[in-house]
């Protein structure tokens, strides 16, 4: 079995490097953004501008480009286009930022990748792939609210669940790093550097005015990539935050950040042209259920 | 051109993480954290999400700078080295060559290091090289060769995960060491208990089950009181004691001194807190001491971390995973500094310069004579200056910010026939040079930093020096090559091939060993893995050595005229003496002005609000700054970082040393605060 796997990535690594060879060959792109195991096993980020170069080429491990080929596309030349090798959230983050005019879409290619069920199961990752799938197969993603640690700090007991977030938040080193790895954050001027709610100069940052407001910043184009959290140095569950957005806009809405190029978001389009108005307040909403009720 | 992406290691503390450079056609435009890196694990904190941000800064340092009169004058190359090994030459030709000093650095590799310390001893045979070492785990390196046989961390960052119980003592991790502090949340989340010891509330106190805020500069008091108690409670790791320990019957009498009562008495915590504390450290599977600058910036800075090893060597919490002693270094590659010999005492390897076989093999090795008197410290070199030394040559250190008494530092800078100070920007201490060597930051050059956890890394070149700026090594290079010692280097790795000969527990470094994951040292040769932990079977020393912790409280306690206990630290966007911090637009947003924390009630008594400017005074002198009033410090003290130059937190410290490892007593002195009338 093991054998079989192996195999399956690698006949997935060599269809990419194919696919990645011919884009270069034939001048589609001007450079290929993947990652490039050098010398000595190191991984990292590189441009491959050479199709010979390309025997460099791997996919793994799970390495987010997206914001990378963001900042790559906007620091060159106006006719410079990129094909990025992308998992599913990457090609998804990609949607999301050509949707809001942070790409332009001419000038991107993509090289969809599947992930494996495992890397699935590490992500909570319910959709392991890429809508335009050039290598690899499908495996199947799994429903992040039957994660246990999901459902502790998601459901259940108001007080309990607060105590919990309370206690992981005040753990903040104040890092930016969420905010800086997150491929679809990219508001400027940056609310988070706004004297109006976050105070210069204190650690940890407040929970409120620096976690909620990036998390709400974000409820309508996260697309669960989870960068934010792999990037914290302090273990805090930051994609849990997203997850109940994500599901409600997917429940009231049928809305998913990332998957459809042309459908607005539902936070900016009519309401009154989304198939469901939205009446009923999300279970999540707790302050609002409330006062429903007085 | 196009873009690239290199990975190197953070400039700043000790952790050692992994970044990505990226690179746009020769400029430094972004950091990324390295997913791979074995430490940081795709994580930094916002000085390393920073680090590009310094490197193109207009300040920087881009051509030889003499002095003339009060104003510099760019000279090139042909004319700076020249000058520099003549004057110093010239010295050493008067007053012999132990009236020049030097000062080397622990932001620089460990093959810039090694260079500095075999050009002074080489050319004008004197051991006075030191570097800022002294002036944060000076007591750690003394106080753990003398019960362990090594001054450094016993074992490693990811080791702490796993620890069962955590005691934090004058560290501020969440702040310092951020990285590490992810470590101890690991170590949290799978029901470690963490116990801090600290007189401020910091963010590790925060996150912590049991906090002790001691008086400052108790905690001699504190770690005897918990070792009285698992004594007599039998709590102690007989067993290891028995087999791997010496000095046990001469502890336990001096531990008879220290009741717990008498110790809860010194320093103000609870009897029962402390029982408590001491037997949850005693109990648990394994243990980690976590340790800093509040632990050694005392004039009993060596006492304190022989309490430390007592305590826990007491308990059999050395030598295993998950637990051990972790002293944090502060600077980036201040292990390796001390590792390659940039202290006095010992050349690379810590092989005393005192010892006559050791003597040998390294005039054998260079080819010169060199001498066996220990040099001088840091301190000292600058308080000589104008009297025993002459000429200093400084290597990116800023002593006129980090060390104790400003004034007097100011007054010494001065005194200096000739300073030579090679930095990459015109710091306060390049002001008074007479000669300024423009030299190279991390991004611009290759070589190695040793991280906290006694590890190699390979630091790798992304971009070249500004303007007619040399990489550091290709100074060393020059310089040696003037002064006529062979220094025809080509790379740094033939001087790593070089250190390997010399230092045996760093025999088996070489730079295509590093290139994945580095590698902890002690590795004696070309096979060796590495050593995840030490002292494992047998400690470095043999046998592990109980040493009687004397307890001196601070030097300068609060009395009538300066009511206040000031300490000094630093805080999370900016690092040390800011030269790089404070020129990166993001951390300087973070925090752009000096300030001070003083307690609520004390805000009250002395009608400051919060914002408004103070005036500090000290018996060293006084400076004006922002009362940030907060309950992180307690009643009756006050905090300051040092990172700014306006507001110098080191006019008002009290330059008294620990007389053994002359560390100054950076965290504990009297003060007096006023209201700084606005009209003043």
């Amino acid at each position: 079995m093991v054998v079989a796997v192996w195999s399956d990535k690698l006949i997935m690594l060599e269809k990419t490097k194919d696919i990645a060879k011919q884009i270069l060959e034939e001048k589609k792109s001007d450079g290929v953004l993947g990652l490039m195991k050098s010398q000595w096993d190191i991984v990292q980020p590189h441009v491959f501008e050479k199709p010979e170069e390309l025997d460099a080429l791997v996919l793994e491990p799970k390495w987010l480009l997206a914001k990378l080929s963001m900042s790559i596309l906007r620091s060159s030349p106006e006719d410079y286009r990129l094909a990025v090798i992308c998992r599913g959230c990457d090609e998804r983050a990609l949607i999301e930022l050509t949707k809001r005019n942070q790409i332009e879409k001419e000038n991107l290619l993509t090289i969809g990748i599947a992930c494996s069920k495992e890397q699935a199961a590490i992500c909570l990752c319910d959709r392991p792939y890429p809508a335009k799938l050039d290598a690899g197969e499908i495996a199947s993603g799994v429903d992040p609210f039957q994660d246990e640690r999901v459902r502790e700090f998601l459901i259940g007991n108001d007080k309990k669940r607060m105590e919990k977030w309370a206690n992981v938040l005040k753990r903040c080193i104040k890092c930016y790093g969420c905010r800086n790895s997150c491929p679809v954050c990219v508001c400027e001027p940056c609310k988070l550097e706004d004297d109006v709610w976050v105070q210069r100069g204190a650690v940890p940052a407040e929970m409120i005015t620096f976690h909620l407001i990036r998390a709400f910043h974000l409820s309508d184009t996260c697309v669960a990539c989870g960068a934010c959290q792999e990037a914290c140095p302090v273990n805090i569950p930051l994609l849990y935050l997203q997850l109940s957005m994500r599901k409600t806009l997917n429940e009231k809405y049928g809305y998913e950040a990332g998957l459809d190029p042309e459908r607005k978001s539902p936070i900016l389009s009519d309401f009154l042209k989304e198939p469901e108005t939205g009446r009923e307040y999300p279970e999540w909403i707790n302050s609002l259920r409330e006062k429903d009720g007085h | 051109m196009g873009t690239k992406f290199i990975k190197t290691i953070c400039p700043y503390c000790g952790t050692g993480c992994g970044l990505i450079i990226k690179v746009k056609d020769g400029v430094a435009v972004a950091t990324y954290p390295d997913r791979e890196h074995p430490v940081s694990r795709g994580s930094l904190c916002i000085k390393g999400w920073s680090a590009h941000e310094f490197i193109h800064h207009p300040d920087r340092l881009t051509s030889p700078l003499l002095r003339k009169g009060d104003a510099f004058q760019e000279i090139p190359w042909d004319e700076a080295i020249p000058m520099a090994v003549d004057k110093l030459r010239e010295t050493a030709a008067k007053y012999g060559g132990d009236a020049v000093g030097g000062l080397s650095s622990a932001k620089c590799t460990n093959e810039e290091n090694y260079l500095f310390q075999k050009l002074m001893r080489m050319a004008f045979k004197t051991n006075n090289v030191d570097h800022c070492a002294r002036l944060c785990h000076a007591p750690t390196t003394v106080a753990m060769a003398q019960t362990l046989g090594s001054g450094a961390m016993t074992n490693s960052i990811s080791d702490l995960a796993g620890a069962e119980c955590i005691l934090v003592i004058g560290s501020n991790a969440a702040e310092s060491h951020p990285i590490i502090m992810g470590e101890i949340y690991k170590a949290i989340d799978r029901g470690a208990t963490l116990i801090v010891v600290d007189p401020r509330k910091t963010a590790v106190v925060q996150n912590a089950k049991i906090h002790l805020p001691i008086n400052p500069g108790t905690d001699i008091p504190l770690l005897c009181g918990m070792m009285k108690h698992i004594v007599d409670e039998n709590l102690h790791d007989e067993e290891f004691v028995k087999a791997r320990m010496e000095g046990f019957e001469e502890l336990n009498e001096f531990l008879q001194l220290w009741s717990v009562k008498r110790a809860a008495g010194e320093c103000g915590i609870d009897e029962e807190l402390i029982r408590n504390v001491a037997k949850i450290y005693a109990k648990a599977k394994e243990s980690a001491i976590i340790y800093c600058m509040g632990i050694t910036q005392h004039a009993c800075g060596t006492a304190n971390v022989l309490a430390i090893c007592d305590l826990a060597m007491l308990c059999g919490h050395v030598g295993k995973e998950h637990s051990g002693i972790y002293p944090l270094r502060g600077q980036n590659n201040v292990q390796g500094a001390c590792d390659m010999g940039a202290l006095p005492n010992v050349y690379p390897g810590y092989q005393s310069v005192s010892d006559s076989a050791i003597q040998d093999k390294f005039q054998k090795a260079w080819g010169a004579e060199l001498s066996d008197k220990p040099g001088l410290t840091v301190t000292e070199i600058i308080g000589l200056a104008g009297k025993d030394i002459r000429a200093a040559y400084i290597m990116a250190e800023n002593p006129a910010l980090s060390d104790p008494d400003t004034s007097h530092v100011l007054e010494s800078l001065k005194a200096f026939d000739f300073l030579i100070v090679h930095d990459i920007f015109l710091t306060e201490t390049a002001r008074f040079a007479n000669l300024v060597l423009p030299g190279s930051c991390f991004a611009e050059k290759s070589g190695t930093f040793t991280n906290t956890e006694r590890r190699f890394q390979l630091l790798r070149k992304a971009i070249d020096p500004p303007g007619n700026a040399k990489e550091d090594f290709a100074i060393l290079c020059l310089l040696g090559s003037a002064l006529g010692l062979d220094f025809s280097y080509n790379h740094p790795g033939e001087v790593m091939e070089e250190i390997a000969l010399l230092a045996p527990a760093y025999g088996g470094i070489r730079f295509d060993r590093l290139e994945r994951k580095g590698l902890q040292w002690p590795c004696p040769d070309s096979d060796h893995p590495g050593t995840q932990y030490l002292h494992k079977d047998r400690f470095t020393r043999g046998r592990g050595l109980f040493v009687i912790p004397e307890h001196t409280p601070p030097k300068e306690l609060p009395d009538d005229d300066y009511p206040y206990y000031l300490s000094t630290g630093r805080m999370f966007a900016h690092y040390h003496t800011g030269t790089m911090t404070r020129r990166s637009p993001f951390l300087n947003r973070e925090v752009e002005e000096a300030y001070a924390e003083i307690n609520p009630e004390d805000a009250i008594h002395l009608d400051v609000k919060d914002g408004e400017k103070i005036k500090i005074t000290t018996r060293r002198g006084s400076i004006i700054t922002t009362a940030r009033i907060t309950k992180r410090v307690s009643k009756g003290c006050i905090f300051t970082p040092f990172h700014f130059t306006e507001a110098r937190a080191n006019m008002l410290t009290n330059p008294v040393l620990d007389p053994v490892s002359k560390i100054p007593e950076f965290k504990v002195c009297a003060a007096d605060v006023r209201k700084e009338s606005q009209d003043d």
